[in-house]
């Protein structure tokens, strides 16, 4: 028995999933079949502890052309205009090897765009670090940035925006997630991973095939003990040159119709493309696995099967369209290798040097993997308040903290504006680029890991409804919206609870904003040494307006503007940052929320409204500094519950008096209120009776990171 | 009316963008493909544009200047037809010797992407008009100007140096962003005019590049 005991330990399967594993096939599994189960039924590719609530998330929309299942959302945006996005984790590789774990993430996410016919025109990315004075993390931060920007920039596509976060929760786990988004345009097939078609060739294109990320999938789906160093080779290395003539590549022959399906080799590489591929299509393949092409002859049948050599796809055509394919491939430098072919099936057969060396229906690996429904409770809030105690800040602390500091030395590395799209960048609160019907396209990403740590249901909802606020203060309707879940152990009672009261409350969210989350993926066993991470729903919204101009500066722009504040006050809470108590007092009333982010959007069209800005972390004191710029600043009277709580949900405005009538009709019909609190200045910011000079504030603001992060500066 | 060509290698990711800036100003791109030669005389103009041609490998612009297209990119440079490299392919004029000096990586070692004020030195078949300062986005890990001291003082004194920073974002020696031939007809430019072709996209002075082309 301790043969069987150290096999299920190598592949990462339990004693149950064992169980499972005799009982679909009928006996005892063999070969190169321990290396599918283990693959396939990991918690990365089979969502076995989040299915059951995952399908909380469905609902239809006459916008979604593909939903979960397919390798990236897609919704239907009018003129002939159509977008896929998604986001994905790449977290435990990313704390093994910040470099090529954040540069694969970011190349595995462009993968999911352009495999459906999208040509990637944005990347965002969300990510979450320990203290800078925890081991490690400046070089994390370090090799995590250069890593997103040297793939990025070298394969053509922009990083228009991002959040970073720092907490101790994540010291020994850090969030690295990649999120894509690609445009079709009028006439450009959206194509899938449905393979069908009796005779047709299964293709393999792109990179050779080594040892590098085999158990990948496995290995992501376990928490990290301390020898994580250890697990350095399971870590895929990225080449983005290679990625740019995969995407030319890969679009041009969906676009000249020469493939049938096609879908790229993610996570469990050639395994869980040819099997995905074969079970949604109802088909079989057969496929020689000597003619992968390889990086070195050593490398045996079931490596190739795990292997997660980067920028590989896995491709359907018809027999007499083969040479076409193959054609623009060589046009891009990239080679196009016949695996074998499409038959009736059920079976997918393996072959190695002639020899059959696996047969199974992939229904059985893809429809029969286990599914849990872990223990949970239901929710319970538990820092609920009845009257908020928290002193005030120091404004300087704040902007020179590491949670208020300006973020440039981050997006500064990246090319923003390769594309040519970009009307506003990773400086503004909302990016946006310019489709070419013209229309504005936003992008902004959701999930405030301070809230989520006051409460998982308060939290969840902010993770749909702050993005939202913040697309609709610049006039964009939110439209769809994708996730990464980023969570702890699933197995422990605590965790689970804080992940379906955060699913639950985001569901709700994505109906009453009617913007469907279309992809994603969880991410769980973020834990170390039994410390989990901040639960971290990751969101990423997308939005759409009718044009790129007159879209309100997130900052102050004429002197003179009367400063408004419009206010839904449902939420009342103190974060933990800067060692203060976290604390929250009242509810989230969804319906409610909804109606005012409608209105804000509606209102915000008025193009003499100048700035707009969602009232966000710490408080007003922080949203007022940061709309200050090197000249203008602003005077504040006294604020009704002061400036340094967050309410959920307020929007700072700014323009000339004549708004103001405007404006307080559109509050009053949505239950909120709208009131003057003060006027853009020049040369300071005065917060009731405290004033400072703007040269004070940007330097704590344009220093802060240098002085946390001193050997990166 | 002549076609501007527009060269593409493996790896080039600026190249639909020069496309678009280039029918913008209401003019004819056409692509020309890194293993093909050309007639110089079917275009008017040529741009070598920005990306990543080859992943940077060896060197920046090392492999895209041994490409047959840059044979006749050579003979039309020669000519005197027109020619712009555009930040890779400034990189690429350099390593093919149809621009002094060499790009070397940044002071900071890092990428850099923000927008910049530059100072046009001197008069080229790039902008005739211009003499103002522009304003124009960079995003480059290799855009340090470098050339030997006293190649520099010749490049001044012949007025090769076509654009300074007003504000080195890269440490480029004096400040250079951009040089030009003694011909003044090929030149190289570490900033994206094509990226700041209207209002929308932060700026419209890469406009003034851009219609240097209608002459």
């Amino acid at each position: 028995m301790d043969n069987l005991a150290d096999k299920l330990k190598k592949y990462r399967l339990s004693k149950d999933e064992y169980a499972r594993i005799e009982s679909v096939l009928g006996r005892a599994p063999q070969g190169v079949e321990w290396a599918l189960f283990s693959a396939l039924w990991s918690e990365h590719c089979s969502y076995k502890s989040s299915r059951v609530h995952l399908k909380k998330f469905a609902f239809n929309s006459p916008r979604v052309l593909q939903a979960m299942g397919e390798n990236a959302g897609v919704i239907d945006i009018g003129h002939g205009e159509k977008v896929a996005f998604k986001m994905e984790s790449h977290n435990h590789p990313s704390f093994i090897e910040p470099y090529q774990g954040a540069a694969t993430g970011v190349g595995g996410i462009l993968r999911d765009i352009f495999t459906m016919g999208a040509r990637p025109i944005a990347l965002a990315n969300f990510l979450c670090f320990g203290r800078p004075e925890a081991p490690r993390m400046p070089q994390l931060v370090e090799g995590v940035v250069a890593g997103i920007s040297g793939y990025g920039n070298c394969v053509g596509v922009p990083t228009i925006t991002g959040q970073t976060e720092f907490h101790d929760s994540y010291n020994n786990n850090i969030l690295v997630n990649a999120l894509a988004v690609g445009l079709f345009c009028e006439g450009d097939p959206v194509v899938t991973s449905v393979a069908k078609g009796n005779g047709n060739y299964v293709v393999y294109v792109g990179a050779k095939t080594g040892r590098d990320g085999v158990h990948g999938a496995s290995m992501a789906s376990e928490s990290f003990a301390s020898d994580s160093e250890s697990k350095r080779p399971t870590v895929q290395i990225g080449d983005p040159f290679f990625e740019k003539l995969l995407i030319e590549s890969c679009l041009d022959v969906m676009k000249q119709d020469l493939v049938v399906a096609i879908q790229d080799m993610g996570a469990a590489g050639l395994t869980s493309s040819s099997f995905e591929m074969a079970a949604k299509g109802g088909v079989g393949f057969k496929i020689h696995l000597d003619r992968v092409p390889l990086r070195d002859t050593s490398v045996g049948p079931e490596e190739i099967l795990l292997s997660e050599s980067q920028e590989r796809m896995l491709l359907i055509c018809e027999p007499a369209k083969f040479e076409a394919v193959k054609k623009v491939f060589h046009h891009w430098g990239l080679d196009a290798s016949v695996l074998g072919e499409v038959y009736d099936g059920p079976e997918v057969e393996l072959y190695w040097k002639g020899d059959l060396i696996c047969k199974m229906d992939p229904k059985i690996l893809t429809d029969n993997a286990p599914v849990y429904n872990r223990p949970y409770q239901k929710w319970a809030p538990k820092k609920q308040t009845a009257e908020l105690k928290a002193k005030d800040l120091n404004l300087i602390d704040v902007l020179s903290s590491v949670e208020g500091t300006s973020r440039r030395w981050i997006y500064q590395q990246y090319d923003q504006r390769v594309g040519a799209k970009t009307a506003r960048d990773c400086d503004d609160s909302v990016s946006v680029q310019r489709l070419p019907s013209g229309r504005g396209f936003g992008l902004v990403l959701g999930c405030r890991p301070h809230v989520m740590r006051v409460d998982a249901q308060v939290g969840g909802y902010d993770s749909g409804f702050y993005p939202a606020l913040e697309l609709a203060a610049k006039g964009f309707r939110p439209l769809a919206m994708t996730d990464c879940l980023n969570f702890g152990n699933p197995e422990k009672e605590e965790i689970m609870s804080e992940f379906v009261a955060a699913v639950e409350a985001l569901a709700e969210t994505a109906k009453i904003l009617d913007s469907p989350v279309i992809s994603g993926n969880v991410s769980f066993y973020n834990e170390t040494l039994n410390q989990n991470i901040t639960s971290t729903p990751s969101t990423g919204l997308v939005g759409l307006r009718e044009s790129v101009e007159n879209i309100p500066r997130s900052h102050f722009t004429h002197k003179g503007d009367a400063i408004y504040l419009w206010r839904l006050p449902q939420v009342e809470l103190v974060g933990d940052q800067l060692g203060r108590t976290p604390q929250f007092k009242g509810a989230i009333d969804a319906q409610k929320a909804a109606r005012f982010v409608d209105a804000v959007r509606v209102a915000v069209q008025n193009p003499s409204i100048n700035s707009s800005r969602v009232n966000g972390k710490f408080g007003l004191g922080y949203t007022l500094a940061r709309m200050c710029t090197e000249t203008l600043g602003a005077a504040v009277d006294a604020v009704a519950g002061g400036f340094w709580t967050e309410r959920l949900y307020e929007v700072v405005l700014a323009g000339p008096e004549s708004v103001m009538e405007p404006l307080q009709k559109a509050a009053s019909t949505c239950g909120s209120e709208l009131v003057k609190i003060g006027t853009v200045t020049e040369g300071t910011l005065q917060l009731g009776p405290q004033k400072h000079s703007l040269n004070e504030l940007n330097k704590a603001y344009n220093t802060g990171w240098s002085q946390n992060f001193a050997q990166l500066a | 009316m002549k076609k501007i060509g527009v060269l593409r290698f493996l790896g080039t990711n600026c190249d639909r963008d020069v496309w678009q800036a280039v029918e913008d100003v209401g003019l004819k791109p056409e692509w020309l493909w890194y293993e093909d030669q050309f007639q110089v005389a079917d275009y008017s103009a040529y741009v070598v544009p920005g990306g990543f041609s080859y992943g940077d490998y060896l060197r920046c612009g090392a492999l895209a200047a041994k490409a047959p297209v840059m044979k006749s990119l050579g003979e039309a440079a020669a000519k005197g037809y027109p020619v712009l490299g555009i930040c890779n392919g400034f990189q690429i004029l350099c390593e093919t010797k149809l621009l002094p000096g060499a790009l070397v990586r940044n002071e900071k070692r890092k990428f850099v992407d923000r927008w910049v004020s530059l100072n046009p030195q001197t008069q080229t078949k790039w902008n005739a008009k211009a003499r103002a300062v522009i304003k124009l986005p960079v995003a480059h890990g290799e855009g340090r100007y470098y050339a030997e001291t006293e190649e520099l003082k010749a490049l001044w004194d012949q007025e090769q140096v076509w654009m300074t920073y007003v504000e080195n974002p890269n440490g480029a020696l004096e400040d250079i962003a951009g040089v030009c031939n003694k011909q003044k007809n090929v030149c190289g430019l570490m900033p994206h005019p094509e990226r700041a072709m209207a209002d929308w996209m932060g700026g419209a002075d890469g406009r003034v590049i851009m219609e240097s082309l209608l002459g």
